[in-house]
């Protein structure tokens, strides 16, 4: 029975079956199959769900191993997993609408997400002020287009010097646009390349067939 | 106001500085507090999220007679042998359906919303609009053609390919110097937006800096008396 | 042999990256403790964005996607009530969706607390005029199935009671949404793009993180958003728009030093490169051919 769930031909069925289900009735517009592949795509995220178990578990190893060998900062790990497993408690004894679980959030996880994303705008400043050298025309370019970028955005100097709004707004709106729409398009053409790999069987690592692309 | 809502604000500004202390350089206790109350919470909270969605889908929807999620429940529990040292191949069929299902709506939707439809808005009429509008759209279609021939490492870049693929350089680099201004922006926002939360109203003022000035000296003390790497994490 | 004296040139070039941080610190404190009232413009952007919300009329349901972690949402705050401001004073009926497990710290920080008596004043209340439909929009699979069949599978709202009965059994499928407001700080839900945008052309506005802009100003410029706003200092620009000040427009002092003490700093260190560093490396260079 174990060969079932081995066997690659079996999983690439299910990997091509899957993908023609969520694939094929956006161009078929009949009601019942468009409903079935709804329904599906709500099962495979409930499906996806269940992946949390194994971060849990994952960070439940980790954090033993460090407390039993006693590495360093191993009683930071005791109170992770104390933290961890009273609030998951909390979570299913009280729910998460409880004042005591409410707290909580709002007492740690607010605070520290901002903080870790605010605190990126402090290594942003030093990168661009270490890192800006007009070394070359290009690193020139890239201060220059910087500057001014920096110069519209401060409101003061809309204010003052409107000048400054057409070639800030030419930088952002037209030349930095294109950018990301370059990246948008090279990105998508990747992705249906790996994709296309992933469904004729040449890309399986990611089910755990290491080593056998292609055979 | 109420004594928990009160300890809860103050407490947001002792953990906020906490984590404030990474940017001193060094470990201390402070901030290994913060990043595993940080770690443990916002892992816990995950796990909510997920049993929620599970709860509001396939145990209501059990309930209710739809028997479609009792192979969900399956897939969902066969999912779990990954971490099984001898068992992990079972878990490969919940990743290739869940995937399958993944690539087909995403193909489908993202190669009009990512390809076509920016495709078809850079190509667009250049002489309808006037002078300003013929110079832009011819910058930006110009721009995102020689951008991506400077990408092209599949033969050998030169004559015409390697002025296009020059151009698009200068031109990278310059989107890149305004990106970097937006993205400056964003982050300066969000630390500005943070520490307005901790200044607003007027009486969180004394103990926010109150709490910074101790925070800072505590990390200062730690540091220069050595206990600050000895006690960190 | 003496101490080294002070080369001004040298510390331009070599400083303590942490004094910077400390007075970023300070100058984004300050004027919170002494405001300044800088003036500020409005830029076009959020007066599209701002014609956008016009279009709405009294009654009309928004689908309001709150995309964003608790970091997020300190950059999108002023946008953010900005625009509640606006659908609360216009009678703007809204089923709220969060995509991201902090958006219950969300519900709390902006409905219990910045528009509690906003919501009072104007008689806003939860089931008439807005409903919390909690996770509803996690990923692009459940986006698809609200997009086709609402009521099949969207029944209870974020505390499990039902939805029956109240402003969304008008909605059927993403056509009988008037408008999608998305508060975002990445791709967004790419879902409410792909399934009602495209395929209902249901009008989209967005706010937007200053990260992630240039990828929703591509977006804006093929059509799929009409309208954008950009991070604090858009939501800001609302602020004066709806004649609601707020956090946005106090921000804007600090906002304005931060970003001048950035020029300032890229300046000085160009100083020092080509004043002392680039003097000393060429200077090595020379040392170690000889």
């Amino acid at each position: 029975m174990s060969w079932f769930f081995k066997s690659k031909q079996v999983n690439l069925a299910i990997l091509v079956a899957s993908f023609m289900m969520g694939f094929v009735p956006y161009f078929l517009e009949v009601p019942q199959v468009y409903g079935f592949a709804n329904t599906l795509t709500m099962v495979s995220a409930v499906v996806g769900q269940f992946a949390i178990v194994i971060a849990i578990y994952s960070q439940y190893r980790r954090s033993l191993r460090f407390i039993s060998e006693r590495r360093k900062g191993w009683v930071y790990n005791i109170y992770l997993l104390v933290l961890m497993s009273v609030m998951i408690l909390m979570g299913f004894l009280v729910g998460e609408h409880h004042a005591s679980y409410m707290w909580l959030v709002n007492s740690i996880v607010a605070p520290c997400s901002s903080v870790v994303y605010g605190i990126l705008a402090f290594y942003m400043f030093s990168a661009g002020a270490r890192a800006f050298r007009a070394r070359s025309l290009k690193a020139a370019l890239l201060i220059i287009a910087g500057i001014t970028v920096l110069l519209y955005q401060a409101p003061l100097t809309g204010a003052y010097f409107p000048g400054i709004s057409p070639y800030a707004v030419f930088l952002t709106e037209k030349v930095g646009m294109s950018l990301n729409r370059m990246f948008s398009i090279a990105i998508i053409t990747g992705a249906i390349m790996l994709n296309v790999r992933m469904l004729t069987g040449r890309e399986l690592a990611f089910m755990g067939f290491v080593g056998e692309e292609g055979s | 106001m109420e004594t928990w809502i009160f300890l809860s604000q103050i407490f947001q500004i002792f953990i906020a500085f906490c984590l404030f202390t990474t940017l001193y350089g060094k470990g201390n206790p402070l901030r290994s507090f913060a990043e595993y109350s940080y770690l443990a919470a916002g892992t816990a909270m995950s796990v909510m999220w997920a049993w929620n969605y599970i709860r509001d889908h396939a145990i209501i929807g059990l309930q209710a007679g739809e028997w479609i999620w009792i192979p969900a429940i399956i897939l969902g529990l066969m999912m779990w042998f990954r971490i099984h040292p001898k068992y992990s191949y079972i878990s490969r069929m919940p990743i290739a359906f869940t995937i399958g299902i993944g690539m087909g709506w995403t193909i489908r939707t993202n190669i009009f919303t990512q390809f076509i439809t920016q495709i078809s808005a850079t190509i667009v009429p250049l002489f309808d609009q006037g002078a300003m509008w013929l110079f832009e759209r011819t910058v930006i279609a110009v721009g995102i053609i020689t951008m991506m021939s400077f990408f092209i490492y599949t033969t050998e870049i030169k004559g015409p390919h390697l002025w296009s693929a020059t151009f698009g350089e200068y031109f990278m680099y310059l989107a890149f110097g305004a990106v970097f201004a937006g993205t400056f922006m964003g982050r300066l926002g969000l630390f500005v937006g943070h520490m307005q939360s901790y200044m607003f109203p007027v009486w969180k003022q004394p103990y926010t800096l109150g709490i910074a000035i101790l925070v800072f000296v505590v990390m200062l003390w730690l540091d220069r008396s050595g206990l600050g790497e000895k006690l960190s994490a | 042999m003496g101490k080294e004296d002070f080369n001004l040139l040298k510390w331009m070039a070599t400083y303590d990256k942490r004094w910077t941080y400390l007075l970023l610190f300070i100058l984004v404190l300050l004027p919170m403790i002494y405001p300044i009232g800088m003036p500020i413009s409005v830029s076009e952007l959020t007066k599209e964005y701002y014609e956008q919300l016009e279009t709405l009329e009294e009654g009309d349901i928004v689908l309001d996607s709150w995309s964003t972690e608790y970091s997020g949402y300190m950059e999108l705050k002023p946008g953010m009530i900005s625009s509640h401001k606006y659908f609360i004073k216009n009678g703007i009926k809204l089923f709220i969706c969060l995509g991201h497990p902090e958006g219950l710290a969300l519900v709390q920080a902006l409905l219990d607390e910045e528009l509690k008596s906003y919501m009072e004043k104007y008689d806003y209340t939860y089931g008439e005029d807005y409903i919390i439909l909690g996770t509803a929009l996690p990923n692009q699979a459940a986006t698809l199935a609200m997009a086709t069949d609402f009521q099949g599978s969207v029944k209870v709202d974020w505390k499990g009671d039902s939805i029956q009965g109240t402003f969304l059994d008008r909605i059927e499928t993403g056509a009988d949404i008037d408008m999608i407001s998305d508060y975002t700080t990445g791709a967004g839900n790419p879902g409410l793009i792909n399934h009602i945008v495209l395929t209902f052309g249901t009008p989209m506005i967005q706010n937007q993180i200053g990260v992630s802009l240039p990828g929703s100003l591509a977006n804006k410029d093929a059509g799929l958003i009409t309208g954008l706003l950009a991070s604090t200092r858009g939501g800001s620009e609302l602020e004066l728009l709806v004649n609601e000040p707020g956090p946005g427009l106090i921000a804007m002092d600090a906002f304005t030093l931060g970003h001048y003490l950035l020029i300032i700093f890229i300046v000085i260190g160009n100083i020092g490169y080509f004043g002392w560093a680039k003097r000393v490396s060429e200077e090595r260079e020379r040392t170690t051919i000889r």
